[in-house]
């Protein structure tokens, strides 16, 4: 299985939180289903280019907020995912994304009332 | 999970030769992961390579592979559990057959897989049916590739092995090398040049030069370091760009703008953001230009020494 995940080597963001934030986007919203069975740490590192050591990582951290579970000799599935759980995640992707577009924005020297208007005027787009 | 076990122990490893001098070296290569050395021509790799197979006795110092002390007479046990590609192939094979030096392949290795060999001459597209001498330097390449792989050695020293291929057959090695990789007990060490190879196959990174280890890094983590900042500020100058975290050069990129190479991009970041001065773009380093970097480190260090 070929996971759609895509990472950009510009980035300040590390490797494994990129991946980790895909993932579990992955996961929370349903497109990963409970049991699935992960592509293996070197299977996922050779899509993605990047080290096992990274998708180790990014496994051992969903496993540890419970969205994986590792079954010894078979492999790294999806675990079951509870509403209020998923609740948590789904709006903890958002908060990220749009911390990501203040950053951007003050990388050249936006202003709060500029932000404010390109965020209403992307709400309106998107909301008619 | 994969053990966290040292498939190679290099201590104070010495090598004096008329015009050349390697080591000391020291460097642990962990077991489970493809450690790529990297480094410019006649840097050690190969020679370090043949020390760690017992080839060439070292001078000094310490070798351990899979937890046995090298160079103490042939260890044949040892041998079976490691796979090797030369970085060149031997003159005096030239009128053998392909067949017959899997022949003796087979006779010197238990776990020999007759079917894993054709796998990977079929996946290869070599036809081992001629003399080695006539094989063209790419099929040679893919023979010999084939063998080190066919008895499913537990560690795997390829030197340069993509040298000759043409990018389909690199494509097919890159491949077969993950499945190998894919059990998550095998350990690759191999020496390259092509960055786009060790970009694709590498977990660690040893960086070599004029015998000596510059640095053993995790892939990530160094990709993740280096960086070059294009730093603005009013009050910013290059006295004052050359203090930022890892600084490793600072260049005038016009106007109030700096060019600045980090290796520690990060804390470089919460310093700018500390110091009030705008980072306007950020720009991965490649690994040859990291490896330039550290050269030149290297060799002021020596002078100043």
């Amino acid at each position: 299985m070929r996971l759609p995940i895509q990472i950009n080597e510009q980035s300040a963001e590390p490797l494994y939180h990129q991946i980790e934030v895909q993932l579990r986007a992955l996961i929370v919203s349903g497109q990963l289903m409970e049991g699935t069975l992960l592509p293996s740490i070197r299977e996922l590192a050779q899509t993605v280019k990047c080290s096992v050591i990274t998708i180790k990582r990014v496994y051992n951290d969903l496993e540890a907020e419970g969205l994986l579970r590792t079954r010894q000799g078979t492999g790294t599935y999806v675990a079951q995912v509870g509403e209020q759980e998923r609740g948590r995640h789904r709006l903890a992707a958002v908060i990220e994304a749009l911390e990501q577009a203040v950053i951007a924005g003050k990388r050249v020297q936006c202003t709060e009332v500029e932000l404010e208007t390109m965020f209403k005027e992307a709400m309106n787009k998107h909301f008619d | 999970m994969m053990e966290e076990t040292i498939a190679i122990q290099l201590d104070g490893v010495v090598q004096n030769r008329s015009k050349f001098k390697l080591g000391p070296l020291h460097m642990s290569i962990p077991g489970g992961y493809i450690t790529a050395i990297v480094g410019p021509n006649g840097c050690g790799k190969s020679s370090t390579f043949r020390l760690m197979l017992d080839l060439d006795k070292a001078d000094g110092g310490r070798i351990e592979l899979l937890g046995h002390h090298v160079g103490q007479g042939i260890d044949i046990e040892l041998m079976k559990r490691i796979g090797y590609l030369h970085d060149q192939s031997s003159s005096h094979e030239d009128s053998m057959k392909g067949t017959e030096k899997a022949d003796f392949h087979r006779f010197w290795y238990d776990s020999w897989d007759v079917n894993r060999y054709r796998e990977l001459l079929h996946l290869l597209e070599v036809d081992d049916n001629q003399t080695l001498g006539k094989m063209s330097k790419g099929m040679r390449r893919k023979f010999e590739f084939a063998l080190a792989l066919a008895h499913g050695p537990e560690l795997l020293l390829l030197d340069e092995p993509s040298s000759g291929l043409d990018p389909l057959a690199w494509k097919t090695m890159i491949e077969v090398l993950h499945r190998y990789m894919d059990r998550g007990d095998r350990t690759i060490v191999m020496t390259s040049h092509i960055i786009e190879e060790v970009k694709r196959l590498a977990d660690f990174i040893v960086f070599m030069a004029q015998g000596r280890v510059l640095g053993v890094y995790e892939k990530d983590e160094l990709f993740s370091s280096w960086f070059t900042l294009f730093v603005s500020g009013a009050e910013l100058t290059p006295k004052k760009a050359s203090v930022m975290p890892g600084q490793c050069g600072v260049d005038h990129a016009g106007g109030t703008t700096y060019r600045v190479t980090t290796n520690k991009a990060a804390e470089a970041e919460q310093w700018c953001a500390a110091e009030g001065y705008q980072i306007v773009s950020r720009q991965a380093l490649e690994l040859d230009e990291i490896m330039s970097v550290l050269l030149i480190q290297d060799r002021l260090s020596i002078r100043s020494n």
